[in-house]
């Protein structure tokens, strides 16, 4: 793996400042105005992770979506570049300049409330779920055949896997959803956000890591599918 | 085909149709050599554009085999090149920086990518314009670019899809002069285009598609030479005013008077002021007068009974 795709994300995103600054204050201003506002801990958590897993899936289907209708997805694919190595070399860039534009805002979510090792776990969890995030976005764009429907599906799959993750009811320990919730994707990020005066989780998210294992194998094996159903959208 | 070319890349007995609709491309054979130009003439919709996306493995015939020592050719770089219609970049980044992507995507090594891309540059006219953002290129650099980086692996075959469109004509003698050289190489090229003096230029063959099937092929000299040499006029008259002279002058035959008047001659537009004289000596009235000369113009015309298109 060259890594080609992985520096050309990082070269568009320095190429377009104004873009840069925008992902990275909207969310500050998003989390300020949150914070600030007293919201409870429990619903300022759920919003805090739906921004940031929403970030990911939009940020990476789209984008992807538009290049494929454009012609530059096949294009690239055309000049030698494998699917597979295409998809995850993007996920890799993708994911950590979405971390990096979503830090200043996952700090001030977490501001006064963890350690600095809180902290850097948090960065890491981030990371990852968005990591998962824009995999799931390339998958959710072989689906999609216009930017809206690409928008669509790719909020339907992120809010149905952060309801599955728990971020949208009160854990039941008890209950057969908590099972469901251990094995979920964004919990771990959902359960750092959680910022409450003990600080946040530190139990093994055994979800995440799963999820960061797995997907990355899943889209390797649907690199192809993947690639055809994209340029069957860009064929119209 | 010269028997001595090493055949690069083979299709025999070709189908192809999109989904549930009528098919595109019927039966295609074409073999082509290494070194060799290949011209796919037709009009819009013949199915040109289709068998380049083909050759390329891009869409899988309904039917029919493709064959030949490039498919299992062992190399580090891409051994296809191929330029479409689209202009599709990275817009927020520089010519030089796409051309670099690339160009690396294809397997060029990173110590020789940049004289490469630099030497493209010089030849296509684009130096000047290399560190500039794609999106403030106009529609023929961006076309340049599009070559450059289908070029710029050194292909063992080049498809081009309509390469002339957006070209100025210093472009296009330039884009001609590189294809004569990557011909010279080696490198085949097969081009799909409705830009006659360019195909006539260049092409070592011709298929004529129309409709999906390959109505004429052959080298440039065959085809044209099924042609005649005979020039043609087609002398639109008032029907009304009709009645015409027997000779119009030495090596002058009207081959039809049903519609437009079409006189056939091997003395070229010379004896066109022989054909007006003698119409207007006749009180015919003259309404417009086309000249035909043989070439890949009257050639199609003939084979498929329509205009090319531009």
């Amino acid at each position: 793996m060259k890594f080609l795709v992985t520096v050309m994300e990082f070269r568009i995103a320095l190429a377009r400042p104004r873009l840069l600054a925008l992902n990275v204050m909207v969310p500050v201003v998003l989390v300020l105005a949150i914070s600030l506002g007293g919201a409870p801990e429990f619903h300022a958590a759920a919003v805090y992770t739906v921004l940031f897993t929403i970030f990911g899936t939009f940020g990476s289907a789209i984008p992807l979506v538009r290049d494929a209708e454009a012609g530059l997805f096949g294009r690239i694919i055309r000049a030698g570049v494998p699917p597979s190595h295409f998809f995850i070399e993007r996920a890799v860039g993708g994911s950590a300049i979405d971390a990096l534009q979503l830090l200043p805002a996952l700090t001030i979510a977490t501001l006064g409330s963890i350690s600095l090792n809180g902290w850097i776990r948090a960065v890491l969890v981030l990371w990852s779920s968005i990591w998962i995030a824009n995999l799931l976005g390339n998958l959710v764009a072989a689906a999609a055949r216009s930017l809206a429907e690409t928008a669509l599906f790719s909020a339907v799959t992120t809010l149905f896997l952060l309801h599955l993750s728990g971020v949208f009811r009160t854990p039941l320990p008890q209950s057969s959803w908590a099972v469901i919730e251990a094995f979920s994707p964004f919990r771990a990020l959902h359960e750092t956000l959680l910022t409450g005066p003990d600080g946040t989780s530190t139990e093994f998210p055994l979800g995440l890591v799963v999820w960061v294992l797995i997907l990355p194998v899943v889209t390797v094996l649907l690199a192809r599918s993947v690639t055809r159903s994209l340029q069957l959208a860009s064929d119209g | 085909m010269d028997s001595g070319l090493i055949s690069l890349i083979k299709v025999s007995g070709l189908h192809y149709r999109y989904a549930s609709s009528p098919p595109v491309l019927i039966d295609i054979d074409l073999e082509v050599s290494a070194g060799e130009i290949v011209a796919l003439l037709g009009p819009n919709g013949a199915g040109k554009s289709t068998l380049l996306r083909i050759l390329l493995n891009e869409l899988t015939p309904e039917s029919g085999t493709i064959a030949g020592p490039l498919l299992s050719m062992k190399s580090s770089r891409v051994l296809m090149g191929y330029a479409g219609e689209e202009t599709a970049h990275f817009n927020s980044l520089t010519g030089i920086q796409n051309a670099h992507f690339f160009a690396r995507a294809a397997g060029v090594e990173k110590y020789e990518v940049s004289e490469m891309v630099s030497g493209l540059m010089n030849l296509v006219g684009l130096s000047n314009e290399a560190d500039k953002v794609v999106s403030s290129y106009s529609f023929g650099a961006k076309r340049k670019l599009l070559l450059l980086e289908a070029l710029v692996h050194q292909p063992k075959l080049l498809l081009l899809d309509e390469p002339t469109v957006g070209l100025d004509p210093v472009s296009r003698d330039a884009l001609a002069d590189i294809l004569r050289k990557c011909s010279q190489e080696g490198s085949a090229i097969v081009m799909a285009s409705h830009d006659l003096n360019f195909l006539e230029q260049l092409a070592d063959r011709i298929l004529v598609i129309d409709k999906g099937r390959v109505v004429s092929s052959g080298s440039q000299i065959e085809l044209l030479s099924s042609l005649g040499t005979a020039t043609r006029f087609q002398v639109s008259v008032d029907t009304s005013s009709i009645e015409l002279p027997q000779y119009f002058g030495e090596d002058i035959e009207l081959v039809d008077d049903s519609g437009p008047l079409v006189f056939e001659t091997t003395r070229g537009q010379d004896a066109l002021p022989e054909i007006w004289a003698a119409l207007i000596s006749a009180r015919v009235k003259i309404l417009g007068v086309e000249v035909r000369e043989p070439g890949l113009a009257e050639l199609f015309r003939r084979v498929t009974g329509q205009e090319l298109p531009g």
